[in-house]
C-alpha cells in the first residue's frame, strides 16, 4: 500500500515524546496559574453575583408580597371603615325616624289630650249654659206666665211645673220646632 | 470526518509530488508539496518565509537530550537517538521545537490576555468591560452548558478550571496558527496527544474519585464473573484508550487539514504556473481561512465539550451504586404505599 508509506515517511504523524512531555508541563503551568489566578477569582465572583442577584430578586419578590397584603389590608381597612360609616348612618336615621315618630305620637296625644280637655271644658259650659238658660227660661216663663195671669208665680209648685216644660224643650237648634210643636 | 479524508487525500497527493519531484535533483527549487510539508512540520530549525523569495534562516535551538544519549551508527551516519526508540534506549529527547515555542507563546497570549481582560473591580458586582464580560460569557458557557450538563450539577464545577484551560489553550493554539509566520502546535500529533492526556488522566482521577479505587478497578472489569475478565478487561481498557485517541486524532486532523488546503490553493498557482489561477484559487484560500478561524473556536469546544463529557461518564461509572440504594428506596416507597392501600382495603 501506497498510504502507510506516505504515513511512514511523513514527520507530520510522527508523536515525538519530547513534545508530549513539553505539552502536559505547559498544560499543568498554565492550568494552575489560571486556577489560582484567573478561573478561581472569576467563577467566584459570578457565583456571587448569581446570588446577589437571586438574593435581590427573592426579597423584591418577598417585598412586593408585603406591599400588595399591605395594600389588601388598607382595602379591606377603608371598606370596613366605609360599611361601619354606612351603618352609622343608617342607625342614625333609624334613630332619627324612631325619634320622629315618637315626637309626632307624643304631639299627637298631646293634641288629643287638648281637644279632649277642651270638649270636656266645652261640655261643661255647655251643661252650665244650658243649665243657666234653663233656669233663665224658667224665671222667665214664671214671669210671662205671672204677667199674663197677673199673679206671681213664685211657689214651688208653679216653678216645677215651669221647669217640667222646659226640659220638654229640645237641647240643640232644634228647640224652636219642640218650641213651636209645643206652641 | 470530512477534513481527515481531506487531509489524507492531501498527504497523499503531496507525498506523491514529493517523492516524483524529488527525482528532479538537488539544486532545483522545492516543490509545492515539499514546500507545504516543510511548513507544517515541526523542526528546531527556524526560519522566516519571505514572500517571492527563499526563507531567512534564523538559527537552531541546539538539541535538548536528557538521559544517555550517545550517538548510534545508523544508515544516516552517528545520529543521536531521537523520539521514541531514543526513549527507549534511555534518551528523552527534549529538543525545542517550532510547535513548542508556539505553544509557549500561545500559553503565554492566554496569560497575558486573561490577565489583562479579567481584571476588574472585584468589589463591584455589575459587570463592566468588553474583555471581562467576553471572558465570563465564556467561563459561564463552560460551566453551565459543558461541566454542569454533562458532569452534573454536583460534581460538574470541580472540573470547570480543568475545562476551561483546555478550551482556551487549544483556542489559542489553534488561533496562533492562523497568525502568519507562526506556526498551529496543535497541528501536531504530540501536541495534541498531550492534551488528550490531560483529559484522561483528568478523566480516571475523577472515576476513582467518584467510585474510590476499589469501585473504578470493580467498573474496569465490565461487572462480568471472573471467567471473562480476560476478555473484559483488554476490551475496557480499549475503551479507555480509544477515548483520548479520538481526542488526539480529531484536533491534529482537523487544524492540519485546514493548513494543507489552504497552502495547496495557493500553491495551485505555482502548480499550474500561471498568474491567472490566483483569480480563483485566492478567494478559495480567503474563504477557507475564514472557514479556519471558525474551526479554530468549534475544534477548541468540541475538545472541551468531549472531555467533559467523558469525564461525566467516568463520574456516573461512581454514582451507578448511589442510583442503585435511590432505586431500593423507591421499591420501599411502593412497598409502603401498597401496604397503605391494602389498610384501606381492610378497613373498607
Amino acid at each position: 500500500m501506497f498510504l502507510p508509506n506516505v504515513l511512514a515517511a511523513s514527520s507530520l504523524v510522527s508523536v515525538q515524546p519530547g513534545l508530549i512531555f513539553w505539552t502536559l508541563v505547559t498544560f499543568v503551568i498554565v492550568f494552575f496559574v489560571l486556577k489560582a489566578k484567573a478561573w478561581g477569582p472569576i467563577l467566584q465572583l459570578v457565583e456571587e453575583r448569581e446570588k446577589q442577584i437571586s438574593a435581590a430578586i427573592e426579597s423584591a419578590k418577598r417585598e412586593r408580597a408585603e406591599a400588595e397584603k399591605l395594600l389588601a389590608d388598607q382595602k379591606t381597612a377603608i371598606s370596613e371603615a366605609r360599611r361601619q360609616a354606612a351603618e352609622e348612618t343608617r342607625r342614625n336615621q333609624q334613630e332619627m325616624e324612631k325619634f320622629r315618630e315618637e315626637l309626632m305620637a307624643k304631639s299627637r296625644k298631646e293634641a288629643e289630650e287638648l281637644k279632649l280637655s277642651a270638649r270636656r271644658e266645652i261640655d261643661e259650659q255647655k251643661t252650665k249654659a244650658i243649665a243657666e238658660v234653663r233656669a233663665m227660661a224658667v224665671d222667665l216663663a214664671m214671669d210671662v206666665a205671672g204677667k199674663l195671669i197677673g199673679e206671681r208665680m213664685d211657689d214651688s209648685k208653679h216653678r216645677a211645673l215651669a221647669e217640667q216644660f222646659v226640659k220638654g224643650l229640645p237641647l240643640s237648634g232644634s228647640g224652636n220646632a219642640g218650641v213651636r210643636r209645643s206652641a | 470526518m470530512r477534513k481527515a479524508m481531506v487531509l489524507f487525500a492531501s498527504l497523499f497527493v503531496a507525498t506523491a509530488w514529493a517523492s516524483e519531484s524529488g527525482g528532479h535533483g538537488e539544486g532545483s527549487e522545492p516543490s509545492v508539496p515539499d514546500y507545504i510539508l516543510h511548513h507544517v512540520a515541526d523542526t528546531n530549525d527556524f526560519e522566516l518565509e519571505v514572500p517571492l523569495s527563499q526563507p531567512i534562516h534564523l538559527g537552531a535551538i541546539p538539541p535538548l537530550r536528557i538521559g544517555s544519549c550517545e550517538p548510534v551508527m545508523t544508515d544516516h551516519g552517528l545520529v543521536a537517538p531521537t523520539g521514541w526508540p531514543g526513549l527507549m534506549a534511555g534518551c528523552l529527547d527534549l529538543s525545542i521545537t517550532k510547535h513548542t515555542v508556539m505553544m509557549w507563546l500561545a500559553a503565554l497570549l492566554l496569560l497575558a490576555t486573561i490577565f489583562i481582560w479579567s481584571s476588574r473591580d472585584k468589589t463591584k458586582l455589575v459587570p463592566r468591560g468588553t474583555g471581562a464580560n467576553l471572558i465570563e460569557m465564556l467561563v459561564l458557557f463552560v460551566r453551565d452548558e459543558m461541566a454542569i450538563k454533562n458532569i452534573g450539577k454536583e460534581d460538574g464545577p470541580r472540573y470547570v478550571p480543568y475545562l476551561l484551560t483546555a478550551f482556551f489553550f487549544i483556542l489559542f493554539m489553534n488561533l496562533l496558527g492562523l497568525v502568519p509566520w507562526m506556526a498551529t502546535a496543535t497541528g501536531n500529533l504530540a501536541v495534541t496527544c498531550g492534551l488528550a492526556l490531560c483529559t484522561f488522566f483528568v478523566t480516571q482521577a475523577a472515576g476513582i474519585r467518584s467510585a474510590g479505587l476499589g469501585g473504578y478497578l470493580k467498573h474496569l472489569t465490565g461487572g462480568v464473573h471472573w471467567s471473562l475478565w480476560i476478555i473484559m478487561i483488554p476490551v475496557e481498557i480499549l475503551g479507555l484508550i480509544s477515548k483520548p485517541f479520538a481526542l488526539t486524532m480529531r484536533l491534529f486532523a482537523n487544524m492540519l487539514a485546514g493548513h494543507i488546503v489552504l497552502f495547496f490553493l495557493i500553491g495551485l498557482i505555482f502548480i499550474l504556473g500561471h498568474p491567472a489561477v490566483a483569480v480563483v484559487s485566492v478567494p478559495f484560500a480567503f474563504a477557507i481561512y475564514l472557514l479556519e478561524l471558525f474551526v479554530a473556536f468549534v475544534q477548541a469546544y468540541v475538545f472541551t465539550l468531549l472531555s467533559a463529557l467523558f469525564i461525566g461518564m467516568a463520574v456516573a461509572t461512581g454514582h451507578h451504586h448511589d442510583d442503585h440504594g435511590h432505586a431500593d428506596d423507591h421499591g420501599h416507597g411502593h412497598s409502603e404505599l401498597g401496604g397503605s392501600h391494602d389498610h384501606g382495603k381492610a378497613h373498607a
